[in-house]
C-alpha cells in the first residue's frame, strides 16, 4: 500500500443524458502499473463511466482525480496532457488521413516533439502492419489493424493511463489474442490500463481486479480470481444487484 | 366495458382539440375586427400583416413539421402571384403588359375566387415536380436545393418576357384584397396547417425530425411525408403570393426575392418554428415592429429639427433581433408549443 | 477557333473564382458543419473596403482587403457561431443568415444601397495575346492566382501540423479534440482562411466588373453554395470541383444556349445540378468518414 497519491479515484460519479441515468453514483479506485477490467452488458454504463474519466462528458456529480488533480472541469483538449489516453468505442481512426498522420495526431499535445519519431518507431516495433501500411489511408486497414492503429496512437501521448473501450468488440478471436498480447506488453513498459468489455473471459485473463458493471452500478467488484470464482457473477453480470461489503478495494 | 362518453364530453374533447386553432383564429379575428374601426391607412396595414399571416403558415407547415428550414417559400408566392395575375386581369390590360401572351390565357379572365385558388394548386404542382429530387436531400443539403428554387424562380420569372413581362412590373391586377378577404384567407390557412399537422402524416414526420435513421428503420418513408408537407406549404404560399399580388395590383419580380425571403423566415422563427402559434406570434410581433420602426423613421419634432432613425434602420434591427432569438432562444417566442386550453379538467 | 479557346478560357476563369469561394465554404462546413452564409458579406466588405482605401498602393489595398475580411470572419465566428458550437445544422444554418442579412443591412444604412464604381487594376483589362487568341489579362490572372492559391490550400492542409488538426477535426470533431486537437483554433483557422479566399474572389470580382455593390457578395455565394451541395458536403475536393463545374458549366451554358434561352442559363445550371442530386445525393466526391458530430 503506498501512501503516495493514489494514481485514479472515482468517487460517486454520477453521469446523465437529459432524463436517463446511465452511470449511479460509483466509485472506483486504480493503483499504477495494474490493469483493471470493467464488465457488463450493453447499456451498463460501462461507456458512460469511461467518457466520463476521459473528459468526454461532464459528470452531474461526483469526484473524478488521477494523480492528486481533479479532473471535472478540464476542457476535453487537456485531458491528453494530463497523461490520460482513450482508444474509444469503435476504434475512431481517422480514415481519410494515412496511417501516419493518424500516428502523428496522436502526439498532439506533446511538448518533446522531437521525441516523437523515436515513439513512432518504438510503436512500428510493437505493431509492424503499421509500419508497412504507414502511407496508407487509414480507411483501408482491416479491423484489427484499425485497433492496433488506434492503441498505437493512444501510446504515441505518452500516457500514463490507457483507457480502451471494448477493444474486442467486432474482431476475430485470434486478432482479439494478438492485442491482448500487446496490452499485457504495454502495461509490463509501465502503463496502467482501464479495460472495459463485454467480454468477460478475456478480461479476467489479463486483469488483475475486475468490477462488475450492471444497471448504471458496481454489482460485484475483487480481484480477477475471486470474481471468476464467485457463485453470484453471472446474476451479478445480468442485473440482481449485489450488495458486496467493498472494504479495502 | 365502460359506456361511450356522453355526448357533452365528446364535444368539449374536440374543443380542447382545437383549442389552439380557435384560439389563435379569434385572436387573429378580433385584430381585424379592431383594425375595421381604424383609418384606412391602418386598415391597409394590417391587411399587409394578415397577407403575411398566411405566408409565414404556409412556410411553417413545411419548417416545423419537417425539420428543415426552406428558403423556397417565396419563389411559390411568385408562381401563385403571376397564373392568378394572368387568369384575372382584363384581356385590355394583359395584351398592354404581356402581348405575347398565349391566346388562351390572354382572352381569359376568370373570377377572382378560382384564380387565386388557380394559383395555390399550380404552386403546390410546381412544389410536387421540384420537391421529388429535393426531399430525398439531408437536412441542410435541401434547404440549400430550396434556396436554389428561389434563384431558379427568380431568373425564370425575371426573364421569361413573355409572360411575366420579365423585369417589368406587371400592373392591372384585380385589388380585390381588403382586410375581410385577408381575414378569410388567413383563417383559412391557418385551418388548413392545424388541420394537416393533426393528420398521421405530419406526425410521423415530426417524429422523424428527431431521428430520421430510426424513423426509416420503423418503415416510415420520410422522404413522401416530407414532400406532403412541401406540396401543402407551397400551396399556401402561393396563395399567400395571390393575396400579395390583388392587395397592391401589381407584381414585381424583385418583390419575391430575398428580402420578402428573410422577413417571412425572421417571422416565423421570431416567433417560433416548432407550431402555429410560433407561426402567428412571429407574423404579429413583427407587424407591430415594422409599425414602430416606421414611426421611428418618420421621426419625431423636436423644435425646428426631426429626430429619426435613418432608413434602413429597420432591416438592421429586424436582423439583429431574428440573430438574438436564434443564439438565446432558438425555439423562438412559442417555444414549440402550441396554445392550450386554459380550462382544465376538474 | 479562337472563340473556342476564349469561351474555354472564360469557363475556366469563373470556375476558378467560384471554386475558391466553394472551398471558402466549405472549410467552415468540414470543422463545423455550417454553411456560411455571411461568406457573401466578407466579400462585400472586402470589396467595400478596397474602396475606401482608393488612392493608395496596391500591395495596401490588398493586404488591408484581406485583413478586414479575416478579422470579420473572427468575429462572426466567436459572436454568432461560437455560442452554437453544439446547435443542430438547420440552427447554425438559420444563424448564417440572419448574420449575413445583418451585415448586408447594415452596410447597406452606413453606406447605402446604390452601386458605386472603381476603377480597380484597369490595367489588367486589356487583351493580351497568347497561342494566337486575344484573351483578356484579368482572366490569365484569376485562373493563375485561383491555381495558386489552391496549390497553396493544399500545401497547408497536406504538409502542416495546423492542417492536419484542420482535416482530423473535419473527419471526426470529437475524437480530434479527444486527442488534443485544440477546437477552438482549428474553427478560427478555418474562418481565417475563408477570409482570405473571400477577399482574393472579390479583389478579382472588382477588377472584373469595376462596380462595388451591397449586394455583390450573396450573388456569389448562392452560386458556390450549389456547387458546394453538388461537389459533396464535407469534402474539400468536392466543394472547389463543385464550385469549378458550376461556374464554368454556367459560361459554357452562355456559349452554347441559343440567344433566346441565354438569361436562363442559371435555372438550366441549377436543373442540372437537380439531375446530379437526384442520382447522387451524397455529391461527387462525397465526404469520407462523414460522421454527425455527436
Amino acid at each position: 500500500m503506498t501512501s503516495a497519491a493514489p494514481f485514479l479515484t472515482v468517487s460517486g460519479l454520477v453521469v446523465r443524458y437529459g432524463a436517463v441515468t446511465a452511470v449511479r453514483g460509483i466509485d472506483l479506485r486504480m493503483e499504477e502499473g495494474e490493469i483493471v477490467g470493467i464488465v457488463g452488458p450493453n447499456g451498463a454504463g460501462k461507456t458512460s463511466l469511461i467518457s466520463a474519466v476521459a473528459g468526454l462528458v461532464a459528470p452531474a456529480a461526483g469526484t473524478i482525480s488521477f494523480n492528486g488533480r481533479s479532473l471535472e472541469n478540464i476542457a476535453l483538449e487537456d485531458v491528453v496532457a494530463h497523461g490520460i489516453a482513450l482508444v474509444p468505442e469503435g476504434r475512431r481512426i481517422f480514415a481519410s488521413l494515412t496511417v501516419a498522420e493518424n500516428l502523428l495526431l496522436g502526439a498532439t499535445a506533446r511538448r518533446d516533439r522531437e521525441a516523437v519519431p523515436a515513439d513512432i518507431e518504438r510503436v512500428s516495433d510493437m505493431f509492424p502492419i503499421l509500419r508497412e501500411r504507414r502511407r496508407q489511408p487509414a480507411g483501408q486497414l482491416s479491423g484489427g489493424e484499425q485497433q492496433q492503429l488506434a492503441i498505437a496512437r493512444a501510446l504515441l501521448s505518452r500516457p500514463q493511463l490507457l483507457m480502451l473501450d471494448e477493444p474486442s468488440l467486432g474482431l476475430a478471436p485470434m486478432i482479439v489474442d494478438q492485442i491482448y498480447a500487446h496490452l499485457r506488453a504495454i502495461c509490463g513498459q509501465g502503463v496502467t490500463i482501464l479495460l472495459v468489455e463485454q467480454n468477460a473471459e478475456r478480461v479476467f485473463a489479463v486483469s488483475s481486479r475486475i468490477y462488475v458493471m450492471s444497471g448504471g452500478e458496481f454489482s460485484l467488484s475483487g480481484s480477477a480470481e475471486e470474481i471468476k470464482r464467485d457463485s453470484r457473477f453471472d446474476a451479478a453480470y445480468f442485473g440482481v444487484h449485489m450488495r458486496e461489503a467493498a472494504g479495502g478495494l | 366495458m365502460s359506456a361511450p362518453a356522453p355526448r357533452g364530453d365528446r364535444a368539449v374533447d374536440m374543443l380542447r382539440r382545437l383549442w389552439p386553432l380557435l384560439a389563435l383564429c379569434l385572436i387573429v379575428a378580433g385584430i381585424a375586427l379592431a383594425a375595421s374601426f381604424a383609418p384606412a391607412v391602418l386598415q391597409r396595414r394590417a391587411t399587409q400583416g394578415l397577407i403575411n399571416l398566411t405566408a409565414v403558415v404556409g412556410l411553417y407547415v413545411f419548417v416545423g413539421n419537417s425539420g428543415v428550414l426552406s428558403f423556397g417559400s417565396v419563389a411559390f408566392m411568385a408562381v401563385g402571384a403571376y397564373v392568378s395575375a394572368l387568369l384575372t386581369m382584363r384581356p385590355a390590360a394583359k395584351s398592354v403588359f404581356l402581348p405575347d401572351l398565349p391566346a388562351m390565357i390572354a382572352n381569359a379572365q376568370w373570377p377572382t375566387l378560382p384564380g387565386a385558388l388557380a394559383g395555390g394548386f399550380v404552386a403546390a404542382l410546381v412544389a410536387l415536380v421540384v420537391g421529388w429530387p429535393l426531399m430525398r436531400l439531408s437536412g441542410v443539403s435541401a434547404s440549400i436545393a430550396t434556396f436554389a428554387v428561389l434563384v431558379v424562380a427568380n431568373v425564370v420569372f425575371g426573364n421569361w418576357t413573355s409572360v411575366t413581362g420579365g423585369q417589368n412590373s406587371l400592373m392591372g391586377l384585380p385589388a380585390y384584397v381588403d382586410l375581410w378577404t385577408a381575414l378569410g384567407w388567413a383563417l383559412a390557412a391557418m385551418a388548413i396547417a392545424f388541420l394537416y399537422q393533426e393528420t398521421r402524416s405530419a406526425l410521423l414526420l415530426r417524429a422523424s425530425r428527431e431521428d430520421e435513421a430510426a424513423a426509416e428503420a420503423s418503415g416510415v418513408n420520410v422522404m413522401l411525408h416530407r414532400l406532403l408537407a412541401f406540396v401543402i406549404s407551397a400551396f399556401l404560399s402561393g396563395i399567400a403570393g395571390v393575396l400579395l399580388g390583388h392587395f397592391l395590383g401589381i407584381v414585381r419580380v424583385e418583390n419575391f426575392y430575398l428580402d420578402l425571403t428573410f422577413l417571412i423566415v425572421a417571422m416565423l422563427i421570431i416567433g417560433g418554428r416548432g407550431s402555429l402559434t410560433g407561426a402567428v406570434a412571429g407574423a404579429l410581433v413583427i407587424a407591430v415592429l415594422t409599425e414602430l420602426l416606421r414611426e421611428a423613421e418618420v421621426g419625431v419634432q423636436i423644435g425646428k429639427a426631426t429626430l429619426a432613425a435613418p432608413p434602413g434602420t429597420g432591416d438592421v434591427i429586424l436582423a439583429l433581433i431574428m440573430l438574438l432569438i436564434i443564439l438565446f432562444r432558438p425555439d423562438g417566442i412559442a417555444a414549440g408549443r402550441e396554445l392550450t386550453w386554459p380550462f382544465n379538467r376538474n | 477557333m479562337e472563340r473556342v479557346v476564349q469561351t474555354l478560357v472564360d469557363a475556366v476563369s469563373v470556375g476558378s473564382l467560384y471554386a475558391l469561394t466553394a472551398l471558402g465554404i466549405g472549410l467552415i462546413f468540414g470543422v463545423m458543419r455550417l454553411i456560411n452564409f455571411a461568406h457573401g458579406e466578407l466579400m462585400t466588405i472586402a470589396a467595400y473596403t478596397l474602396l475606401a482605401l482608393v488612392g493608395l498602393p496596391l500591395p495596401v489595398m490588398l493586404l488591408g482587403a484581406m485583413l478586414v475580411a479575416v478579422v470579420l470572419a473572427l468575429i462572426t465566428e466567436r459572436a454568432a457561431f461560437r455560442p452554437l458550437r453544439n446547435a443542430d445544422p438547420t440552427t447554425l444554418l438559420i444563424s448564417s443568415f440572419a448574420v449575413s442579412f445583418f451585415l448586408q443591412k447594415l452596410l447597406i444604412l452606413l453606406v447605402g444601397s446604390r452601386l458605386k464604381g472603381l476603377d480597380f487594376l484597369p490595367g489588367l483589362g486589356r487583351e493580351i495575346q497568347l497561342v494566337g487568341v486575344r484573351l483578356q489579362l484579368l482572366q490569365i490572372v484569376t485562373i493563375v492566382v485561383g491555381a495558386v492559391l489552391l496549390v497553396v490550400m493544399t500545401w497547408f492542409l497536406k504538409a502542416t501540423r495546423l492542417g492536419l488538426h484542420m482535416r482530423a477535426a473535419a473527419e471526426d470533431f470529437r475524437m480530434a479534440r479527444v486527442l488534443g486537437v485544440r477546437a477552438n483554433g482549428v474553427i478560427a483557422m478555418a474562418f481565417a482562411l475563408s477570409g482570405v479566399l473571400a477577399a482574393a474572389v472579390s479583389c478579382l470580382v472588382v477588377a472584373q466588373t469595376g462596380v462595388v455593390q451591397p449586394r455583390m457578395g450573396l450573388q456569389l455565394v448562392i452560386i458556390a453554395f450549389v456547387g458546394t451541395v453538388i461537389g459533396g458536403l464535407g469534402s474539400l475536393t468536392g466543394a472547389a470541383l463543385g464550385g469549378f463545374l458550376v461556374g464554368a458549366g454556367s459560361i459554357l451554358l452562355q456559349a452554347l444556349l441559343p440567344p433566346e434561352l441565354r438569361p436562363f442559363r442559371e435555372a438550366f445550371v441549377f436543373i442540372a445540378v437537380a439531375l446530379v442530386l437526384l442520382f447522387r445525393p451524397q455529391g461527387l466526391i462525397p465526404a469520407r468518414g462523414l460522421r454527425e458530430r455527436i
